[in-house]
């Protein structure tokens, strides 16, 4: 089965999740005793933010594959810049959906607890991951320097989601702390939040199968553009000598060498 | 002997070659300076989160017990107050906000009077954040967050219709 096809599949699924997730959501669970209706974003915050940890993840595994030398390939960058940049939207995803679950819930957008100031460390963290991935240097130096970087941002995952045990915060507890034991969330809603984490890992491994394409692509088109660029500049270097010959041929050494110095400046 | 237009011509390519590297070398530098600009901002706005987080986030409020404890030391400072808003307390003010007695852990309490309008949670028997100070033996705040819990319990369980109308 081909690349296009296996994503294609995922792709679909993904699609027929989140179309299930918001029926599920939106219809058929109830509202939350305290939280009425506003629960219902429960659905999509926590897996957004799981999605983002797990693209992350990928992005460390990657980078850290990459920096071993045995395992040292250019998919590995390849697939560490693709994940990042998935990651990236997912945490400004969980950054969005939690500012508009908060105003109604707690009263504000914002607020500089644990959890929310360590997510926007993390989101600044992964946009200047990518920043350092757009300095001009060979594509091995680029590689090297920005799997460092992931690594060393990913320092901030655990943080981020320790945060609510580690401090006092505003934002609630886990409320998922492990799946199939969990006591705080009750039948279908459970399930549903279940749906919406699957769903929502679908969609991250198919936004980041597509965009590891998209950096194959361009990188094979980059590799095009400089063979031909060597190519020309190859011809014109032999055209060039060849008009220095006919110039010497003409006689150019015999010019005054005074009158080159003059032409020159 | 080699003509003088051809002379000239030569010369002329050498002088295009010089202006092309010098725009090659300010383009270059203006390259470097588009990479450059958005990583000092996005450091910049790392450094800031990291001075305006590490500030407010270790401590992010005092307990009722906390607060009472340090009431002479903490004085009139503005600081945030965590507690469970007591049932049967909340009375509405006339400054459009309302009043009602804070709980803490302990059973002790602290009289509130808020100036702001409360959140649509607001409600009592659960935990609130409030943003204010102290003022004799009351609390003046101007800023209520409600802080829920991480439970989520179906709100009328026997009424929970399924898509098709049919009680679960």
């Amino acid at each position: 089965m081909s690349t296009r096809v296996i994503r294609g599949i995922i792709g679909f699924t993904a699609l027929g999740l989140v179309a299930a997730t918001v029926v599920m959501g939106l219809f058929v669970t109830p509202p939350d005793a305290v939280q009425g209706n506003l629960a219902r974003l429960l659905y999509v915050h926590p897996p957004v933010a799981w999605v983002a940890y797990l693209a992350y993840g990928v992005t460390s595994i990657a980078s850290a594959l990459y920096l071993w030398r045995p395992t040292r390939s250019r998919r590995w960058d390849q697939l560490a810049v693709a994940s990042a940049e998935v990651g990236v939207v997912f945490t400004g995803l969980t950054l969005v959906t939690g500012s508009i679950w908060g105003r109604p819930a707690w009263g504000v957008w914002w607020t500089w607890d644990a959890r929310l100031t360590t997510t926007a460390i993390l989101f600044v963290l992964y946009l200047g991951y990518l920043a350092l991935r757009r300095i001009p240097t060979s594509r091995e130096t680029r590689a090297r320097r920005s799997a460092i970087a992931a690594l060393i941002a990913f320092i901030d995952v655990p943080i981020v989601h320790e945060s609510v045990v580690w401090w006092r915060t505003l934002h609630q507890g886990a409320t998922v702390a492990s799946l199939g034991t969990n006591s705080k969330i009750h039948g279908i809603m459970a399930w549903t939040l279940l749906l919406g984490f699957v769903a929502f890992t679908f969609v991250y491994f198919w936004m980041t199968m597509l965009r590891f394409q998209v950096e194959r692509l361009a990188e094979q088109v980059e590799d095009e553009e400089f063979k031909n660029w060597e190519l020309e500049r190859a011809a014109e270097s032999e055209i060039s000598s060849g008009a220095i010959a006919t110039l010497l041929g003409d006689g150019i050494g015999d010019r005054d060498d005074t009158l080159i110095e003059h032409k020159v400046r | 002997m080699l003509e003088q237009a051809k002379i000239d011509e030569l010369f002329s390519g050498g002088a295009e070659l010089y202006r092309d590297a010098r725009s090659v070398r300010r383009s270059r530098r203006s390259q470097r300076l588009r990479v450059w600009l958005p990583i000092l901002v996005i450091v910049a706005a790392l450094g800031f989160l990291i001075f305006k987080g590490l500030g407010n986030s270790l401590v992010y409020f005092h307990t009722v017990d906390e607060a009472l404890a340090m009431k002479a030391t903490i004085g009139t400072t503005t600081f945030r107050l965590e507690g469970v808003v007591e049932p049967h307390t909340v009375t509405d003010n006339r400054q459009g906000g309302v009043n009602f007695e804070l709980l803490g852990q302990d059973g002790k309490t602290i009289s509130i009077v808020d100036t702001a309008n409360p959140p649509e949670l607001f409600q009592p028997n659960l935990p609130v954040v409030l943003v204010g100070h102290f003022s004799g033996n009351r609390f003046l705040s101007d800023q209520i967050m409600v802080k829920h819990s991480a439970t989520y319990i179906a709100a009328h369980p026997n009424r929970v219709a399924s898509v098709g109308g049919k009680k679960l």
